[in-house]
């Protein structure tokens, strides 16, 4: 294990009673790494991701996030979770509260931050993902687009270690979806750590430096972005590919 | 004429009303303030108990279930019944007010329960994921996002019920407690006169009509989102 690492998973598995969803998976994110997380619909990819920060908790095996060991009884879950951010598929932004207050809210409450610097800290995250100027708007005035951007603004406005992003753009219709992707070329570029579980094949190819495939509980194969989608060693990868690349083409 | 002056000298006596008033007056301050005080504690209780279930934990969630299922079933005024008449046999004498206030409070924090927890269940599971996501512990995560949705997603059942249980203050009266009803009746038979019976139901009216228009604000103004 590389003395880089941000996360280190070994050996987990998941299991839903005498469903075995993930069947011992080892993945290594360095810091300032963009990993990818590709393969097809209940391969465990996000099981994986949310075990993460312990949204689910593994059966076994072993999770290290920025130094909490995750699945230690003893390790602060909300100390852990503040290093591991989250977006998710859904946005999940609080329907209650404008955008501001939506990134403002484990400021004050978990971070104890003053009013004022909650706010200066929020808006500067909002700006970073170019929504400073919706930062009054109640989510459900916002595109889905925004909406997720809202949610990555939530995430980065605690300062993580990384960012777990878990499909965060399949709920969005086609033309938002590079809005989003592009917020997070920028988190890439300005060295964010990102472990990214992704249906975007083209975005995953130009900007991970790392592709993980799972495929039925395990990781099928892992590598770089042009190993894996250009040489592809394992049969389930280069069929996985195949069908994209043919949706791609209809 | 003659009619119409003898309706208006057995409903609404000039006289009587002026003589009685006083008596009425305490009786309305007695079912406000028991009013305000089950609302208070019946939502109160209501919510916490919405909030302990939850947690989800199976003997507390039963627990609850059942208290709710039992009070909803009893009709209130059974409830004060035996709370005023049953429970000196076993030495426990309580006052009126008291059984009144305690009776009618169980019976909101039943339904109080019923409501907030339909609007807890009825979110997102991503809405508690997202909270925790950030940091929030489960008690934060539950007062500043789920708590504040489940609340605006109760309000139109809770005001109903909130109303209509208040209004079983007039029950008190079964159990002698000196609300506006109880002494409105004692007035009437007095004076011979219904015209205190007019009274109560005019201060009821007063008294809850405000309670029925805030319930109509809160709908239009509190439910969104």
């Amino acid at each position: 294990m590389g003395t880089n690492a941000i996360l280190e998973i070994s050996g987990l598995r998941k299991q839903y009673g005498q469903t075995e969803v993930l069947r011992g998976i080892d993945l290594q994110v360095d810091k300032g790494q963009l990993v990818c997380v590709i393969g097809p619909s209940g391969s465990g990819k996000s099981t994986m991701l949310r075990c993460c920060n312990l949204l689910e908790t593994p059966s076994s095996g072993r999770i290290v996030a920025n130094g909490h060991n995750v699945l230690d009884p003893k390790t602060d879950i909300n100390r852990m979770r503040q290093d591991v951010g989250m977006v998710f598929q859904q946005f999940n932004l609080y329907p209650h509260l404008n955008a501001l207050d939506n990134v403002k809210l484990a400021l004050c409450k978990v971070q104890k931050r003053s009013a004022d610097e909650a706010r200066k800290i929020a808006m500067s995250a909002l700006e970073r993902v170019g929504l400073g100027h919706k930062a009054g708007a109640m989510p459900a005035q916002l595109s889905g687009g925004q909406q997720q951007r809202v949610g990555i603004a939530r995430a980065i406005a605690l300062a993580p270690q990384i960012i777990l992003f878990d499909e965060p753009t399949s709920a969005l219709d086609p033309e938002l979806v590079e809005d989003v992707l592009g917020v997070m070329r920028e988190l890439r570029a300005s060295g964010m750590t990102m472990l990214v579980v992704t249906h975007e094949m083209a975005f995953a190819h130009a900007v991970a430096d790392k592709v993980v495939f799972m495929d039925g509980g395990v990781v099928v194969e892992q590598g770089s972005a042009a190993d894996i989608f250009e040489h592809p060693k394992e049969t389930r990868t280069r069929s996985f590919l195949a069908r994209y690349a043919n949706r791609l083409v209809h | 004429m003659q009619t119409s002056s003898g309706f208006f000298f057995t409903f609404f006596n000039v006289d009587i009303a002026v003589q009685y008033l006083p008596a009425l007056a305490v009786g309305a301050a007695v079912t406000l303030g028991t009013g305000l005080a089950v609302v208070l504690t019946g939502t109160v209780l209501g919510v916490a108990l919405a909030i302990l279930r939850a947690l989800e934990c199976r003997v507390l969630t039963l627990a609850i279930v059942a208290f709710a299922d039992v009070l909803r079933s009893l009709p209130p005024l059974v409830i004060l019944i035996v709370m005023y008449f049953g429970l000196p046999e076993v030495g426990l004498p309580l006052s009126a007010l008291f059984v009144t206030w305690f009776a009618l409070s169980l019976v909101l924090a039943a339904y109080t329960e019923e409501s907030v927890w339909a609007g807890i269940s009825s979110l997102p599971d991503g809405q508690m994921e997202a909270a925790r996501s950030t940091g929030l512990s489960w008690w934060s995560a539950m007062r500043w996002v789920v708590l504040p949705q489940a609340l605006r997603r109760a309000v139109p059942t809770l005001t109903n019920r909130i109303i209509s249980i208040t209004k079983n203050t007039a029950l008190g009266s079964v159990v002698s407690l000196n609300e506006l009803l109880n002494a409105a009746q004692g007035a009437s038979s007095l004076s011979g006169n219904p015209t205190p019976l007019m009274m109560a139901a005019l201060s009821y009216v007063v008294i809850f009509l405000p309670l029925v228009i805030l319930s109509r604000w809160l709908e239009r103004n509190w439910v969104r989102c």
